[in-house]
């Protein structure tokens, strides 16, 4: 007679048996879970080869054609780009783009300057809200035709309220000098409302306790700033700085209206602005295709760069 | 059943994706953002492309009705904005989805040619219809696919003219009678210096306040300096379309003289004040003396003209030239009517084109219009310049368009090559000869020859390797 010792008989003995039945029982019961995760994973993931790896591999290879953007390609390997690399129109469109950047602090000091006069208690608050942010939503063609009439260097706005200081102002459109201050102007005007929303809501975020205990060890109010502010809201300011840089790499729309032909002496041609030329004017896809990926690597670089740094810099205040 | 539905939804979901990034989608209404460009199918079915304003529509409606009715077939019309045609074309090329009868601008039309995409009309029209055309109406859309000649008569042409746009010259008249001034010959050319005496007596502060009130005129170099120049007898391009001629003494001349007319004889207002906008308000306001003219400018002149006689009424005038008994001359614009050479209906679609560019009743509704001179010599000459015009308010020497159309107007300069980047090349630093006067025309032309020939022999280049490619 066979007998068996307390812990055999209380501890099932897990066969292979058991292990495989237990397996099928559990695809069993979730095969059809699995089956609705593969269909809604499908959907990104179709989305993300159609629309993002394919047009990026047929951008690869046409900016590797010679190209019409109407009939056949011709495979010439790298020729576009170091056709580019000689071409003086490219460089000073890509220098004309970088310059444009210069508008990017410039927005963002007014806009957290007014987020913190916003944040304040002061009359007309909500007026002033409203007022700032109505150029976002308003058409940037009806806002590019607006300032293109401000800039006139007769009669426009710009120069008359320039003349009740006692300055001549220039003629914005027409200098070569003033052409992109001007088109800079007309962009941080137009982002400064959005801007101040996201400064502003940062800002009201800030924990007032933290500005208590400064006060209480005698912090001046620049000290809070830089301080506490400031730092508080980095990651707004980190979000719009690469979002902007991506925004002004495209600058294109205001440039097309307001000086169609690239301004004077080609002063406000963005790369943007060439690449649309060089694809549907001149016929040269494939050349434009090269020159659009080369400024997207150029904007991926600067978007790493920028994240480095801000992982450089990142804190917490727990 | 389960698994089944899976697949379904994954299914669908791959689909929708699918379709909303190859379709073009939409149905062919005729002005949604992304019409279904598609040529037609059934054997009477068919698509036309095209931009304009409400009298092309209205004109185009009306004809493509009646030719609907006499034909049986099925047109589609697909109305865009102006500014976005070319690149909707193109896209719509690109994706396989050519309509069957589509406008093309002469100065894109190497590369569809080309690529295939355009098909030879000189076998669907009759010769007694290309001769009732102005000459430059087809010749515009003639290529030879082998030498790339373009604008030859006799060679196969790739679309029919939708218009012809002569770009007139033309005074205020009541600015005259208010100066006192002898008006201008309406068929002889004014030289060059009577032009400049007759800006300089243009050009007066009226009230003594040390400001200008009136100028002689106000031109715009990019578009209104080309008369200028082919009226002293120089060109930007040689005959053959291989040479850039810009440094030629006649040339440095031309474009100084014109420079100088600003900055020298002060007859034009300062740069400031001459942006291209204000130029064209001054001219509406009565401020400035000489002005372009052209066609679709007619309606708008008459409504100020109309509201505001005390300031402004305006007659159309040859441009002048450089010296006495130059021939003068100034540009003359054109957009095409052409066919799919893939279409399933080439015939039929040959047909509409055909009906579009001289079907009498929508030339006339477009004339009426005042949007374009007609295209058939026939009724322009006849009943169109001896009645029609003046009852439709056109001006009384309206037979100086005619006479643009058929002897005196010439091509932009880039619209025979591949592509134009050798012309706009041409404008760029134009302002340091014409605004400020930095350098001087002779300089500006020399520095820029060499740039515009590299533009232009690349131009080539591309035109050899897309006859090659196809």
């Amino acid at each position: 007679m066979a007998t068996t010792t307390e812990a055999e008989r209380t501890t099932p003995v897990w066969t292979k048996a058991d292990a495989k039945a237990s397996r099928k029982a559990n695809n069993k019961l979730h095969r059809k879970e699995h089956a609705w995760a593969a269909a809604f994973m499908a959907a990104p993931v179709i989305g993300w080869v159609a629309f993002l790896l394919f047009p990026m591999g047929f951008s690869i290879y046409a900016s590797m054609t010679n190209w019409n953007g109407i009939g056949n390609m011709t495979f010439i390997g790298l020729d576009n780009y170091t056709r580019l690399l000689q071409d003086p129109y490219f460089w000073k469109a890509l220098w004309n783009t970088v310059f444009y950047m210069i508008g990017i602090p410039i927005g963002l000091a007014i806009s957290l300057a007014l987020a913190l006069a916003l944040s304040r208690n002061i009359r007309g608050r909500t007026f002033f809200r409203t007022v700032y942010y109505i150029p976002v939503i308003s058409s940037l063609a009806a806002i590019a035709i607006l300032w293109q009439w401000a800039y006139n260097g007769d009669f426009g706005l710009v120069n008359q309220a320039l003349a009740l200081v006692g300055i001549q102002g220039p003629n914005w459109l027409m200098d070569p000098l003033w052409a992109k201050p001007a088109l800079i102007i007309m962009a941080v005007w137009k982002g400064l409302g959005y801007s101040t929303l996201l400064y502003l809501a940062a800002v009201q975020a800030v924990p007032r306790s933290l500005y208590e205990a400064a006060s209480l060890d005698g912090a001046t109010s620049w000290k809070r700033f830089t301080k506490i502010t400031w730092p508080m809201v980095r990651p707004v300011t980190f979000f719009l700085v690469v979002t902007n840089i991506i925004a002004g790499s495209m600058i294109f729309t205001e440039i097309n209206i307001m000086t169609p032909t690239g301004g004077p002496s080609w002063s406000t041609a963005s790369l943007v602005w060439y690449v649309w030329n060089q694809a549907f004017r001149n016929l040269n896809m494939g050349y434009a295709t090269a020159m659009a990926l080369v400024l997207g690597i150029l904007v991926l670089i600067v978007t790493i760069i920028q994240f480095r740094i801000n992982r450089a810099n990142d804190f917490s205040i727990d | 059943m389960n698994r089944k539905l899976t697949t379904a939804v994954a299914v669908t979901f791959a689909g929708a994706l699918m379709l909303s990034a190859c379709s073009s989608g939409g149905s062919s209404g005729d002005s949604s953002d992304n019409p279904d460009t598609s040529g037609g199918d059934a054997p009477n079915e068919l698509t036309f492309m095209f931009r304009g304003g409400e009298y092309d529509k209205l004109a185009y409606e009306a004809a493509i009705a009646s030719f609907e009715e006499e034909t049986g077939a099925d047109v589609t019309m697909i109305i865009t904005d102006a500014d976005q045609y070319n690149t909707k074309l193109q896209a719509a090329i690109a994706g396989n989805k050519v309509p069957d009868v589509f406008y093309v601008d002469p100065a894109n039309m190497m590369g569809y040619v080309y690529a295939g995409v355009l098909a030879d009309l000189s076998g669907y029209v009759d010769q007694s219809v290309v001769d009732n055309l102005w000459s430059f109406g087809v010749d515009a859309y003639r290529m030879n696919i082998e030498t790339g000649a373009r604008g030859v008569d006799g060679d196969p042409f790739y679309g029919l003219p939708k218009d012809v746009g002569p770009f007139g010259f033309g005074f205020n008249t009541v600015l005259f009678d208010k100066l006192g001034l002898e008006h201008p010959s309406l068929d002889e050319p004014m030289t060059f210096d009577e032009f400049t005496e007759l800006a300089k007596q243009l050009t007066v502060d009226m009230d003594g306040d040390g400001e200008l009130d009136h100028w002689g005129t106000g031109l715009n170099v990019m578009w209104n300096s080309q008369a200028f120049i082919w009226g002293a007898g120089a060109d930007w391009i040689s005959e053959d379309q291989k040479t850039i001629t810009v440094d030629t003494p006649e040339f440095a001349e031309a474009l100084q003289w014109f420079a100088d007319l600003g900055l020298v004889e002060g007859v034009t207002p300062s740069a400031e004040q001459a942006q291209t906008l204000d130029t064209y308000q001054r001219w509406m306001a009565g401020e400035i003396g000489f002005f372009p003219v052209a066609p679709w400018d007619i309606a708008t002149y008459n409504d100020k003209a109309a509201n505001d006689p005390e300031n402004f009424g305006y007659e159309v005038i040859p441009y002048p030239v450089a010296n006495e008994g130059d021939d003068w001359a100034t540009w003359l614009g054109s957009l095409g009517i052409g066919v799919s050479e893939n279409s399933a209906n080439k015939e039929l679609a040959a047909e509409l084109a055909v009906y579009l560019s001289t079907d009498l009743d929508a030339q006339k509704t477009l004339a009426d219009g005042k949007v374009q001179i007609p295209n058939l010599i026939d009724y322009a000459t006849g009943e169109w310049i001896e009645t029609d015009a003046a009852a439709s308010g056109w001006p009384s020497n309206s037979k100086a368009f005619l006479e643009i159309a058929q002897e005196k107007g010439r091509p932009l300069p880039m619209i025979y090559t591949y592509t134009p980047q050798w012309y706009d090349n041409f404008w760029i630093g134009i302002e340091n000869v014409v605004d400020n006067g930095s350098q001087t025309a002779a300089d500006f032309l020399a520095a820029k020859q060499p740039e515009m020939q590299q533009l232009l022999d690349q131009s080539w280049i591309s035109a050899d390797q897309a006859k090659a490619q196809g």
